[in-house]
């Protein structure tokens, strides 16, 4: 069978890196083609040039044999190419509708929308995908992120694309939808579509993808079946060695650290538990089950309806962000980039926003002082960048993410709250991070993890607390604590 | 060390008092008129520059009236002449722009009265031994060399005795401008005063039509509405008569809503002619510069030696305050303003 | 480093400003290069200069403030009326028109930053309402003002008028607390990203509140030196300044999305405009001409700067390409 799309001896550099160098990809009709690879491995990079984001600086795309030149996304669209982005492209502010068909309103005889046309082609659309929940009328800004998510796939399949691409598709959805979503990947296989995947879950590409190309440092490893590879074959083509999530000792104490009562915010009710010295307690459940929302009341920034935070066994008022530091709170949020990382200031800055003061000698800032501390975690975290100068944004995803961490390392607070840490990072920065939380915990820190990759909370935590729509459906603790038995409480199954 | 860095901030400090000048206490003490002058050969005379400096350069009227006669001045005898200014209406603006053409030692300055708080800038230029001359409005607690304009007081009156007249002494009236400003201030009291004789005149309103003319149209139907009675209504910004009367005409009132107004725009006589406005009180501009730059070149050439030296006795040798008077332009001589021998156009 | 340099505006602007004194002086050897001309130059600026620090501190917290114009007429006609006609004594009157300025600040910055209402229309509303204010203390202006007030403004040291001293000791007070105080480097955390800053237990509305006092404050005393310099209070004065000291501002490196700038910006954006204006004059060119001018070079300014960043980083270029997907990963330059 020919393959409808072939990439041959692609090369990109920009200044100072060479982002691809001679990349061979190729893409048959009716099949699920993975792409895989650690952060910074050139996936995206490839991607762009597909849709015409970017140009390579040599090398051919041929479409069904033919080569072709993507002069941007406008090009690609119409060479029947559709990207589905790992950060969303969807407008908050407009309707589903709008979302999906967005510059290509259908129109009436005098040139106006013809709206009526636009939500029937839309829930028709949604049906045929089978995402009845969905209105086309809902503004997008009020549907749950994995809603958001499928209105972003809705909107790339709209254009009927023969080939389409999707970038790390399930980061932030549901089980559920996930299942939905690969429901629907497998109905554009038997139409005959090629499909691009990219994903940081292994166990995803098993089960969805027909080969596996792997990328390292931009360039070409290998193509497979996937039939004919192991998860640990991937990790080691991925990042050139063995990855285990194995189940880390635990450094638990009976002291509390934090203990909440009958916490009842907006999305959840009656939450209450300890926190110990030295421990990592997980919290679990599917996404929208309020775990963050749990976690932003306890750190002051929703405020509660009622239930009482104790730290160090004192009561807490705490009504801000401020105050939960100065009560010895961290937190590390989900929204890496949006919440976490200040991506156009320096690592340096990065490190200093939760503790300034430190910076000072004298009561006056000093930028030596703070560089000094900023190099100090550079070089503990090993944070991969030329300077503590460097703006933030330059990094790659785990980088940004240890900045973060560094930033509480500094502040140094007794309780630490991090949600999901290893969102979009790839294999070998989120088993640094991982072995970091478990030194806070060795070091007495108590530690509240919140995730939804199960083995990272397996292999970390050493109780697990499962939300179930806000409210706490159960506890977990050492052997009982399995996939299974999580997913069971979590989904009330 | 310690006492070396004393010392050194002690020395510091005394430099710095010694280097600080309180500014003159006394503004009405005559300086010595120490004019720069020039000698009548062509060559020089091709050199001379006379400086404008106004404030809102691009405005129609100070285009084409002011600035106009004052080129044609400067190109009819010989001599540059330049217009600075900020676009917009900003007196702080126009004042730096004075300071900084101090510097520059223009042959003379030409400078429009925008406001009192342009006196100390005069001051620096006669100081400077710039002949220096102001037009339009009077800066009084200056030392300008001499004043061309209209008293804008007789300006407010004549518009009061016009409408006065026109409505029979009796009857509602409103008057707009621009807020804030010295002259028209002047002529919103010249114009009370006159009303003071007419109890049975009722003042309703006094609008800032913020020299636009949608706003001044805005201020008039919202006044015709309020009070459909209304008799008169004056203005006194360029862009009044042109607002006011618009609104007037849309509400099918023409001539019967008595308008007077300031200037006389090619628009202002336009609705003379269609008996939309009754009376234009309209200044001699082209007069203001003409004559104002004539006195800045007869100062420079001591054109009429009063004494021996004029410099020495400490006296000018041009007039002191010129008022050149207004013109009552009305549907009986609105012809004369229309015709191309009428208003000079650039 | 030479790309790091070229990318600070702070470096870039001086040297432009330089080469523009530099082209000045050599085409009017006469009347440009003088110390009068500087020294007449250096208090035009000034008032706008003070303003502009409050200003370039608004924007690297991410907010701006269009009443600053108003309150400069308001604060200094406050006083100037108090003065004038209530016989208040000289520094009682200036407390209080200071303090009216504070006051307008602290609306400003509760409204918008506790309330939530968009800076933009806020401080559009409060432009208008102090400008009325104005009007109504300042009426047709108000002149003899007392002689201790106008000495601030008018008298001179070493030959330079008091304004520029001021200017002076504002752009260095604030250069250093910036660069120094825990305080004021919050500002850039809050700008260049409010909520990652809010959950680093930052308190981003209060410190918006402090902001908003603060320039009003800067444009309080700003109204003082202009109503003293002057000798008398107009309501039309600081018409204009809001979006003048903007530009200069940006011009000076600040950016309308928040967290960058620096305050010695502040004061080259304001030399640069005053210095074009300047040249402006010397040259006769008339009004309209500065205005298009200085349009055209804040362009131009922005646009060298993206096109630096863009030849500096070929990453740079390319999140910007994804504006709404900030620095796609897969190109990195760590690992």
């Amino acid at each position: 069978m020919n393959p409808i799309l072939q990439l041959r001896g692609i090369s990109k550099s920009f200044p100072g890196v060479k982002a691809l160098e001679g990349v061979d990809f190729d893409l048959r009709a009716g099949e699920v083609h993975a792409l895989c690879g650690e952060n910074g491995a050139g996936k995206s990079t490839l991607m762009n040039i597909l849709t015409g984001n970017l140009e390579p600086d040599a090398g051919q795309v041929l479409l069904d044999s033919l080569a072709v030149e993507i002069s941007g996304p406008a090009e690609a669209s119409r060479l029947g190419i559709a990207i589905v982005y790992q950060q969303l492209s969807v407008i908050n502010t407009l309707s589903v509708a709008e979302n999906i068909f967005a510059n290509r309103q259908p129109r009436g005889k005098l040139g106006f929308i013809w709206y009526s046309q636009l939500y029937a082609q839309t829930q028709a659309l949604l049906d045929k995908l089978q995402l009845r929940h969905i209105r086309p009328q809902s503004l997008v800004g009020e549907l749950s992120p994995g809603q958001r998510q499928m209105v972003e796939i809705a909107k790339a399949l709209a254009q009927d694309p023969r080939i389409l691409i999707l970038d790390e598709p399930t980061a932030s959805i549901t089980r559920q939808e996930t299942d939905t979503l690969f429901a629907i990947i497998q109905q554009l296989k038997d139409d005959g579509k090629g499909i691009v995947y990219i994903s940081h879950r292994l166990n995803e590409i098993f089960t969805i993808a027909d080969r596996v190309t792997v990328l390292k440092d931009g360039r070409y490893q290998t193509t497979r079946p996937v039939a004919d590879v192991t998860a640990n074959d991937l990790i080691r083509l991925m990042v050139g060695r063995d990855i285990e999530f194995a189940r880390t000792a635990s450094s638990r104490t009976g002291e509390p650290l934090l203990t909440v009562r009958n916490l009842t915010g907006g999305r959840f009710a009656d939450i209450s538990f300890t926190l110990h010295r030295g421990e990592i307690l997980g919290l679990a459940g599917l996404v929208g089950a309020g775990r963050t929302e749990i976690a932003r009341a306890i750190f002051g920034i929703d405020t509660l309806i009622s239930g009482e935070v104790y730290v160090h066994n004192k009561l807490c008022a705490i009504r801000h962000p401020a105050d939960a530091v100065t009560a010895g709170i961290g937190y590390v949020p989900e929204e890496r980039k949006t919440q976490g990382v200040f991506l156009n200031m320096s690592v340096m800055e990065n490190v200093l926003a939760a503790d300034l003061p430190a910076a000072q000698t004298g009561g006056w800032y000093g930028i030596g002082k703070a560089r000094q501390l900023a190099e100090r975690f550079r070089a503990q975290l090993r944070m991969a960048t030329p300077s503590v100068m460097q703006r933030a944004g330059l990094l790659s995803g785990g980088n940004q993410q240890k900045a973060v961490l560094a930033r509480w390392l500094l502040a140094n607070p007794d309780v630490l709250i991090v949600d999901e840490p290893t969102h979009g990072i790839d294999v070998g920065a989120k088993a640094e991070i991982h072995t970091l939380l478990r030194g806070l915990a060795a070091e007495g820190k108590g530690i509240l993890l919140i995730s939804s990759e199960l083995p990272e909370l397996l292999a970390l935590a050493d109780r697990i607390l499962v939300i179930r729509q806000g409210t706490l459906a159960g506890e977990l603790v050492g052997d009982t604590a399995t996939e299974e038995t999580i997913m069971a409480l979590a989904a009330n199954a | 060390m310690q006492l070396i860095q004393t010392r050194f901030l002690l020395g510091i400090l005394l430099t710095a008092l010694a280097g600080c000048e309180l500014p003159p206490r006394d503004q009405t003490g005559v300086t010595q008129l120490a004019l720069q002058t020039s000698d009548e050969s062509e060559e020089a005379r091709t050199n001379e520059e006379y400086v404008m400096v106004t404030t809102a350069v691009g405005m129609p009227m100070y285009v084409n009236h002011d600035q106009a006669a004052f080129k044609r001045w400067g190109k009819q005898m010989g001599v540059k002449t330049s217009i600075l200014g900020p676009a917009d209406w900003d007196v702080p603006a126009q004042i730096n722009t004075i300071e900084e053409v101090i510097g520059t030692r223009p042959t003379g300055l030409l400078i429009n009265g925008t406001d009192p708080a342009i006196a100390q800038a005069i001051d620096k230029a006669v100081a400077a031994g710039i002949p220096t001359v102001v037009y339009d409005s009077d800066i009084p607690n200056s030392r300008r060399h001499a004043f061309l304009g209209t008293n804008w007081y007789e300006i407010g009156r004549m518009q009061g005795e016009e409408v006065a007249r026109l409505i029979g002494g009796k009857g509602k009236v409103a008057y707009m401008g621009i807020l804030g400003l010295n002259n028209m201030e002047d002529g919103f009291r010249g114009m009370l005063d006159v009303f003071k004789r007419y109890p049975n005149i009722e003042v309703v309103g006094k609008f800032d039509d913020k020299a636009n003319v949608e706003t001044a149209a805005r201020i008039t139907a919202d006044l015709l509405a309020a009070h459909p009675d209304i008799a008169g209504i004056c203005g006194f910004d360029s862009n009044s008569g042109p607002g006011i009367a618009l609104a007037v005409k849309e509400a099918g009132k023409a001539g019967k809503v008595k308008i007077t107004t300031v200037d006389w725009e090619p628009e202002h006589l336009r609705l003379v002619k269609e008996g939309v406005i009754q009376m234009l009180a309209g200044q001699k501009r082209e007069l203001f510069t003409w004559y104002g730059a004539q006195f800045l070149y007869d100062m420079v050439h001591r054109t009429n030696k009063l004494s021996g030296n004029d410099t020495m006795a400490g006296i000018s040798n041009v007039p002191n305050t010129v008022n050149t008077g207004l013109l009552r332009i009305t549907k009986e001589n609105v012809n004369q303003f229309l015709t191309p021998s009428g208003p000079p156009t650039p | 480093m030479l790309n790091q340099i070229l990318r600070d505006r702070v470096y870039t602007l001086t040297l432009t400003t330089l080469l523009l004194c530099l082209v000045s002086a050599a085409v009017f050897p006469a009347t440009f290069p003088t110390f009068e001309n500087f020294r007449q130059l250096l208090l035009n600026l000034s008032i706008d200069a003070i303003v502009a620090v409050g200003m370039m501190l608004l924007l690297i917290a991410g907010v701006f403030d269009l009443s600053v114009g108003s309150v400069v007429a308001f604060a200094g006609g406050l006083s100037a009326h108090l003065m004038v006609y209530y016989d208040v004594p000289v520094p009682v009157a200036m407390l209080m028109g200071l303090g009216s300025a504070v006051l307008i600040g602290w609306i400003n910055g509760y409204l918008i930053a506790y309330q939530g209402i968009n800076p933009l229309i806020q401080t559009l509303a409060m432009m208008g309402i102090v400008r009325g204010g104005a009007l109504m203390v300042a009426g047709a202006g108000i002149q003899n003002l007392p002689y201790w007030y106008n000495a601030i403004g008018q008298s001179k040291l070493l030959g330079v008028q008091m304004p520029v001293w001021y200017m002076g000791l504002v752009v260095a007070a604030f250069t250093f607390l910036v660069n120094r105080t825990v305080f004021f480097r919050r500002y850039y955390y809050i700008g260049g990203n409010e909520q990652a800053a809010e959950l680093s237990g930052i308190r981003v509305r209060r410190m918006k509140l402090y902001a908003f006092m603060l320039s009003a404050t800067l444009a309080g005393v700003a109204g003082l030196l202009l109503t003293s310099r002057l000798g008398a209070a107009l309501s039309t004065l600081g018409r204009g300044m809001e979006l003048r000291v903007i530009t200069a501002v940006i011009l000076g490196g600040a950016s309308l999305t928040g967290g960058v700038g620096k305050i010695p910006g502040a004061l080259l954006g304001a030399l640069f405009m005053g210095l074009v204006a300047n040249i402006m004059v010397i040259a006769r060119v008339s009004g309209y001409w500065q205005e298009i001018i200085l349009g055209l070079i804040l362009i131009i300014a922005v646009w060298i700067d993206l096109a630096l960043q863009r030849r500096s980083a070929g990453r740079q270029g390319l999140a910007r390409k994804f504006s709404n997907k900030p620095s796609p990963e897969g190109v990195g330059v760590d690992q």
